[in-house]
C-alpha cells in the first residue's frame, strides 16, 4: 500500500488490525499442526518398534534411500505429479471459462455434474473404476468393439497401464474440484472485459489466454500449490483402486507411510522421516511456484 | 453462422464431460435399488430391492444418528472455519507487508506433512485434554487450514483498494469494512469455500476413527466402513449407504453453485 | 497445560467470531449457539463419566469388534448367556471395523495412553504376534486366567500365543475348505468325491478336464494377494519364518513348491486372477468359476447367490506333492479375543470369556444357526446342532465337517513381520507370473523383509 501522506499512527493501527484478524487462525495452526509436527520431527530422529524408541540420528533419513519400496513410491508420486497436475489444471480452466458464459443454458446442471466426482464416495468410485477397467469391463468391451484391441486387456495388472488408470481416476475426480475455484475467481473479473474483447474481434482462444489466465493467476497459483501438495501426499487412489499393485508399481509415499504405521510392525520414527521428506519436496516446489506466480501488480 | 457451430460443439463437449462425471452416481443409484448379487455382476438397470436394502441398512446401522452427527460436525466446522480463515486471508492480503507474507509462507508448511505422521501427537494432546468422543475433538484440528487461508488471501487480491479507502473516509471501522464490504463482495469465494469445507468435513475419516470410540459418535463415513467390514458384504445395502452419504454434499453444491458462479460484481459497483 | 492453551485458543476464536459477525444475522445465530453447545457438552461429559465409572468397575465390559451379523451378534449372545448367572452384567459392544481397531490400538499404545482402549477387543489372528510384540504393555496375559485353552485346536491357539503366554481366546474359525459346484463337475463327469483327499497335481489334472468340457476355471483369486500361497504353506506346517523368527524365503523348498504350483494353476487357466475382492465374490456368485478354496467363512458369501442353492458342496483342500508333512488342511483368517491392559476388571473379563466363548456349548449352539459363526471350541463340534444337514450345500453336514478339518490344521509360525513377508512374497508372485525368474524374485523378497526387520 502506498499512501505516504497517511498518518503514521493510523497506518500502524491498520497494520495491527491486520495482525489481529490473522492471529486466531495462526494460533490454531501453531497448536494443531506445528506442535504435532515438531513432535514428529523429533520422532524422525528416533528408531524402534512400537513405543520403545531410541535416538538414531539421521539413520531414518539415510535408510529411506536404500528402501526400494520407498524409492519406487517416490518415483510413482512424481509420475502422477508431472503428468496429471498440468492436464487437470488446464482442463479445469477450460471448463470454468466455458461455464462462465452467461448465454449458456443449463449452466447449473453442467457445473453440478462436473463437480460431482469429488463428492462421490471413495468406496463406490473405487468399485466402479476397478470394474470399468477389468478384463471384461466396459472399457475393454468398448475397445474391442471399436477394433482397437482384439481381446480384453487387464489394465490393472500392468505397471504402466495401472498408473494410467490412477491418473485417469485422479483427473476424473479432481478436475471439477479445481474448476470450482476458477469459476469463483472468474466472478471477480468484470464480465464486460470479455464483451469488449469480443467486439474487438478476439477469438475465445485469445481471450482465454490473454484475459482469463492472467487475471486468474492468484487462483491458478493456489490450485497449483494445492495440487502439488495433494499429489505428493496421494493416498486414496493407491489404497483403494490398486492397493499399490501390481507389485508396488502404483504405491505412493503416503500409502507406504500408512503401511509402516498401521499394517506392518509399527516404525513411527521411519514413517515420520518419510513424512518430512514429503514436506521438504512440497515446500521446495511451492516455493518455486510462489516465486514465479505470487506477484502483486 | 460460425457462432452456432461453436455453440453446438460447446454443448456436445459439456454433455459428454457431464455424462462421464455423472455415470458413477447413476451406477450408485441403480446399485442401491438392486440385490447384492446383481450389483457385483454389474447390472446397470435399477431394480426392485430398494426397500429391502433400506430395511437391511436400518437393521444393522444407526443411520439417523450418523446423519445427525455428520451434519452437526460438518456445519459447525464449516461456519467457524470460514469465519476464522476468511478473516485471516483478509488480514494477510489487505494489510500485507513483508512480515505477513513470511508468516503466510510458514503457515503453508502446516499442510505439507501427511496427517498420518502428526496424528499420534495430536491424539495424545486431545486425549489429555478430554476431547475424545466430542464435537470439539472432531472440529478443532481442521478449523484453521492453510488452504482456506490462502484461498481467501488470493481472492482478496481482486478486492479493490479504493473501496476500502472510500469506506474509511465514510467513517467505517475496519471490522465494518470486513463484514459490510468484503464479505458480500466475496460471496462467490465464500460459497466455493463453504462447499469444499463442508465436503471435507463430511468425508473426514482418519481422524474421527481415531478419536471416536463410542457408538454415539458414529459418522456417515464410519457407517460405510462398518458396512463393508463383515465376511459377507451386502453391496446393495452398501451402495444405499454410500448414496445417502453423497447426497448432502451434492445438494449443498447445487444450491451454492449459483452464488459462486453467477456474477457478484453488482455488489461492488 | 496443553488443555489450557487449547481452550484459551477456542475461547479467543469464539470471542472473535462473536465480535466479527455482530450484525450478520444469519451467521450470528449459529455462532452464538456454539459456545453454549460446547459448554453443554463439556458439562455433560464428566457427569456421564461419573455415572459410568462405578458401573465400569463392577459389572460392565466394553468390547470392540466388527461385523454385526457375526462377531457383534456372537458377543451379544454371549452376554445373554452370561447374564443368566450374573444378572447385573452389562456388555457394551462398539462396532469397529478391524482396520479401525488396529489404527486405534496403534495410536493409543504408541502415545502411551491406553485409557481409550476397551476391556476386550477382537484381533485378527495374523496380527496377534505383531501387536503383542510391539505393545506388550497393552495386553493382559491370560495364561493363568482359568480359561481352558486345551479345548481349542492347537494351531488356532498358537496364533495368540507369544513367548509361551496366552493372550487370546480363539473365536472365529478360518479352517480352509474347497468349495465345488456339483452341477459343473457333473457336466465334466466328476463328483466332489474325486476332489477329496487329493494332491495339487491331481487337482490340476481334473481342473484341466473341467475347463475343457465346461469352459469354467475351478478357481479365482485376487491378484497381488497371497491368500492361497499362505494357505498352501500352512497346509504343510511351513511358514515364511524359521523358529528364531528370521525370514525363511530363499531356499524354502515348500515355498518354491507352492509358488510353482500357483504359477501352474494360472498358466493352465484353472485359476483366473481378478483385481479385487468384490470381483472375486462376483466370480463365485455369478457362476464364472466352478469352485473356490478359502477360509470357511467364505460360505456366507457363496450363500448370497440364492439361485445356486443345493449346487454347492465342500471338501478338504488339495495337498502339496512330495512335501514332507503336507496335509489337506489349512487355515485362512480368523480372529481371537484379547483382553487389554486397560481392563479395570480383569477377573470379570476372564470369567465372562471362560464361561461363554471358552466354556459354553449351549452358547455355540445358539449362535451357529443364525450367524453361521463356527467354533474352534472342540466340545461344541460334537453338538447335534453342528450335525444338521445344510440344504444349500446339498444336505452336507458342513459344520461338523469344518470342525473336523479345523482340528487337523498344522500349526505354523505366523511371525511378527507377517504382513511384510506376505506382501513381499505377493510381489515376488506377481513378478514371477509376469515372467521374472523365481529364484531372484525370492531373493529380493527375502532382502525386502530383512530390510524391514533391520530397524
Amino acid at each position: 500500500m502506498s499512501h505516504p501522506k497517511k498518518n503514521i499512527t493510523l497506518q500502524k493501527k491498520q497494520n495491527l488490525f491486520g495482525w489481529a484478524v490473522l492471529m486466531p487462525a495462526v494460533f490454531l495452526i501453531a497448536a494443531m499442526s506445528f506442535y504435532p509436527m515438531i513432535k514428529a520431527l523429533i520422532l524422525s530422529f528416533e528408531t524402534g518398534i512400537g513405543a520403545k524408541m531410541r535416538f538414531a540420528g539421521f539413520l531414518n533419513y539415510t535408510r529411506m534411500f536404500e528402501d526400494k519400496i520407498f524409492l519406487q513410491a517416490l518415483m510413482n508420486n512424481f509420475i502422477y505429479l508431472i503428468i496429471q497436475v498440468p492436464i487437470m489444471l488446464i482442463m479445469g480452466l477450460i471448463l470454468a471459462s466455458m461455464l462462465n458464459d452467461k448465454n449458456l443454458k443449463f449452466r447449473g446442471l453442467f457445473r453440478t455434474a462436473i463437480f460431482l466426482p469429488c463428492a462421490t464416495s471413495l468406496v463406490s468410485y473405487a468399485i466402479i473404476f476397478r470394474s470399468l477397467f477389468s478384463v471384461d469391463g466396459f472399457i475393454n468391451l468398448l475397445l474391442v468393439k471399436l477394433g482397437i484391441l482384439s481381446s480384453g486387456y487387464n489394465f490393472l495388472a500392468n505397471p504402466i497401464s495401472a498408473r494410467a488408470v490412477i491418473i485417469i481416476a485422479l483427473l476424473w475426480r479432481w478436475t471439477g474440484y479445481n474448476m470450482v475455484f476458477y469459476l469463483a475467481g472468474l466472478q471477480n473479473i468484470e464480465y464486460s472485459i470479455y464483451e469488449a474483447a469480443k467486439i474487438d474481434g478476439a477469438s475465445p482462444f485469445q481471450s482465454f489466454w490473454q484475459i482469463t489466465v492472467p487475471l486468474l493467476r492468484p487462483t491458478i497459483l493456489l490450485t497449483a500449490i494445492m495440487s502439488t501438495n495433494g499429489t505428493l501426499q496421494l493416498f486414496d487412489e493407491s489404497w483403494n483402486l490398486t492397493n499399490g499393485g501390481p507389485a508396488n508399481a502404483t504405491i505412493t509415499m503416503s500409502h507406504y507411510i500408512y503401511n509402516l504405521s498401521f499394517k506392518y510392525v509399527p516404525n513411527f520414527g521411519y514413517a515420520a522421516a518419510m513424512a518430512y521428506l514429503i514436506l521438504i519436496l512440497v515446500a521446495v516446489l511451492a516455493f518455486v511456484q510462489m516465486k514465479v506466480g505470487d506477484k502483486r501488480d | 453462422m460460425i457462432d452456432k457451430g461453436k455453440r453446438v460443439f460447446q454443448y456436445v463437449f459439456l454433455s459428454i464431460v457431464s455424462l462421464i462425471s455423472v455415470f458413477p452416481l447413476y451406477w450408485m443409484l441403480s446399485a442401491a435399488t438392486n440385490k447384492s448379487v446383481d450389483v457385483i455382476s454389474g447390472k446397470l438397470i435399477p431394480g426392485m430391492a430398494l426397500l429391502a436394502n433400506w430395511k437391511g441398512l436400518l437393521a444393522s446401522q444407526n443411520v439417523t444418528g450418523a446423519m445427525m452427527n455428520s451434519f452437526k460436525y460438518a456445519i459447525i466446522l464449516t461456519l467457524i472455519s470460514l469465519l476464522i480463515c476468511s478473516l485471516a486471508g483478509y488480514g494477510f492480503e489487505i494489510f500485507h507487508d513483508r512480515g505477513k507474507d513470511i508468516v503466510m509462507s510458514v503457515i503453508l508448511l502446516a499442510m505439507m506433512v501427511p496427517f498420518a505422521a502428526t496424528m499420534i501427537p495430536l491424539f495424545q494432546m486431545f486425549s489429555k485434554a478430554g476431547f475424545l468422543n466430542s464435537t470439539i475433538g472432531f472440529v478443532l484440528p481442521f478449523i484453521s487450514t492453510p488452504f482456506l487461508i490462502m484461498l481467501f488471501r488470493q481472492s482478496a487480491r481482486a478486492f479493490p483498494h479504493d473501496i476500502i479507502e472510500a469506506a474509511r473516509i465514510d467513517g467505517l471501522g475496519e471490522f465494518q469494512i470486513f463484514y459490510r464490504m468484503f464479505m458480500p463482495t466475496m460471496r462467490s469465494t465464500y460459497a466455493a469455500a463453504m462447499t469444499i469445507t463442508f465436503m471435507n468435513a463430511w468425508n473426514n475419516y482418519l481422524w474421527p476413527k481415531v478419536i471416536m470410540t463410542d457408538n454415539e459418535s458414529l459418522t456417515m463415513p464410519m457407517l460405510i466402513a462398518n458396512l463393508k467390514q463383515g465376511y459377507v458384504t451386502d453391496y446393495g445395502v452398501l451402495m444405499l449407504g454410500v448414496l445417502l452419504c453423497t447426497i448432502p454434499t451434492v445438494i449443498i453444491f447445487f444450491i451454492l453453485q449459483r452464488s459462486f458462479a453467477e456474477g457478484i460484481t453488482g455488489a461492488v459497483k | 497445560m496443553i488443555k489450557k492453551i487449547i481452550s484459551s485458543f477456542v475461547v479467543a476464536a469464539m470471542a472473535l467470531s462473536m465480535v466479527a459477525c455482530g450484525s450478520n444475522a444469519a451467521t450470528t445465530e449459529s455462532a452464538k449457539t456454539e459456545p453454549t453447545k460446547e459448554a453443554e457438552s463439556k458439562g455433560a461429559e464428566p457427569a456421564k463419566e461419573a455415572e459410568a465409572a462405578p458401573a465400569a468397575d463392577d459389572n460392565t465390559l466394553t468390547v470392540w469388534c466388527w461385523d454385526p451379523a457375526f462377531n457383534v451378534y456372537a458377543m451379544n449372545q454371549a452376554a445373554e448367556v452370561y447374564k443368566k448367572d450374573n444378572p447385573n452384567f452389562v456388555l457394551n459392544v462398539v462396532e469397529t471395523p478391524w482396520q479401525d481397531v488396529q489404527t486405534k490400538l496403534t495410536t493409543a499404545a504408541s502415545s502411551g495412553d491406553l485409557s481409550t482402549l476397551p476391556d476386550i477387543l477382537l484381533m485378527q489372528d495374523n496380527a496377534f504376534q505383531k501387536n503383542v510384540i510391539s505393545y506388550p504393555d497393552a495386553f493382559t496375559d491370560l495364561t493363568d486366567s482359568g480359561i481352558a485353552f486345551k479345548d481349542f485346536g492347537a494351531s488356532k491357539v498358537a496364533y495368540s500365543t507369544v513367548d509361551g503366554k496366552n493372550y487370546g481366546v480363539p473365536f472365529d474359525n478360518g479352517a480352509v475348505i474347497s468349495c465345488l459346484r456339483t452341477d459343473v463337475l457333473k457336466e465334466a463327469g466328476f463328483t466332489p468325491a474325486d476332489f477329496t483327499d487329493i494332491t495339487w497335481s491331481k487337482y490340476i489334472e481334473l481342473g484341466k478336464v473341467v475347463l475343457e468340457k465346461t469352459g469354467k476355471p475351478l478357481l479365482s483369486m485376487q491378484a497381488g494377494e497371497s491368500d492361497l500361497i499362505m494357505m498352501m504353506l500352512q497346509s504343510a506346517g511351513a511358514s515364511l519364518f524359521d523358529q528364531e523368527g528370521k525370514p525363511n524365503i530363499v531356499n524354502n523348498a515348500v515355498l518354491e513348491k507352492v509358488l510353482s504350483t500357483y504359477a501352474e494353476l494360472v498358466t493352465s487357466g484353472i485359476l483366473i486372477q481378478v483385481n479385487d475382492w468384490d470381483q472375486y465374490i462376483g466370480t463365485l456368485t455369478d457362476g464364472t468359476v466352478a469352485g473356490t478354496i478359502n477360509g470357511c467363512w467364505i460360505l456366507g458369501s457363496i450363500q448370497t447367490a440364492e439361485n445356486q442353492k443345493g449346487l454347492w458342496e465342500i471338501t478338504n483342500m488339495p495337498k502339496l506333492d512330495g512335501i514332507q508333512g503336507a496335509t489337506n488342511y489349512s487355515n485362512n483368517g480368523g480372529s481371537s479375543w484379547a483382553v487389554t491392559a486397560n481392563c479395570k476388571n480383569v477377573k470379570l473379563a476372564n470369567d465372562f470369556l471362560a464361561k461363554t466363548f471358552a466354556g459354553s456349548v449351549e452358547f455355540y449352539e445358539t449362535i451357529l444357526p443364525s450367524s453361521g459363526a463356527l467354533a474352534n471350541y472342540i466340545p461344541a463340534g460334537k453338538s447335534d446342532v453342528y450335525g444338521e444337514p445344510q440344504a444349500f450345500f446339498n444336505n452336507q453336514k458342513v459344520f461338523s465337517m469344518i470342525t473336523e478339518f479345523a482340528s487337523k490344521v498344522p500349526s505354523n509360525n505366523t511371525g511378527v513381520y507377517y504382513y511384510e513377508a506376505r506382501d513381499a512374497v505377493a510381489t515376488a508372485l506377481t513378478n514371477t507370473i509376469a515372467g521374472a525368474d523365481l529364484k531372484s524374485e525370492l531373493e529380493t523378497a527375502q532382502s525386502t523383509v530383512e530390510f524391514a526387520m533391520g530397524q
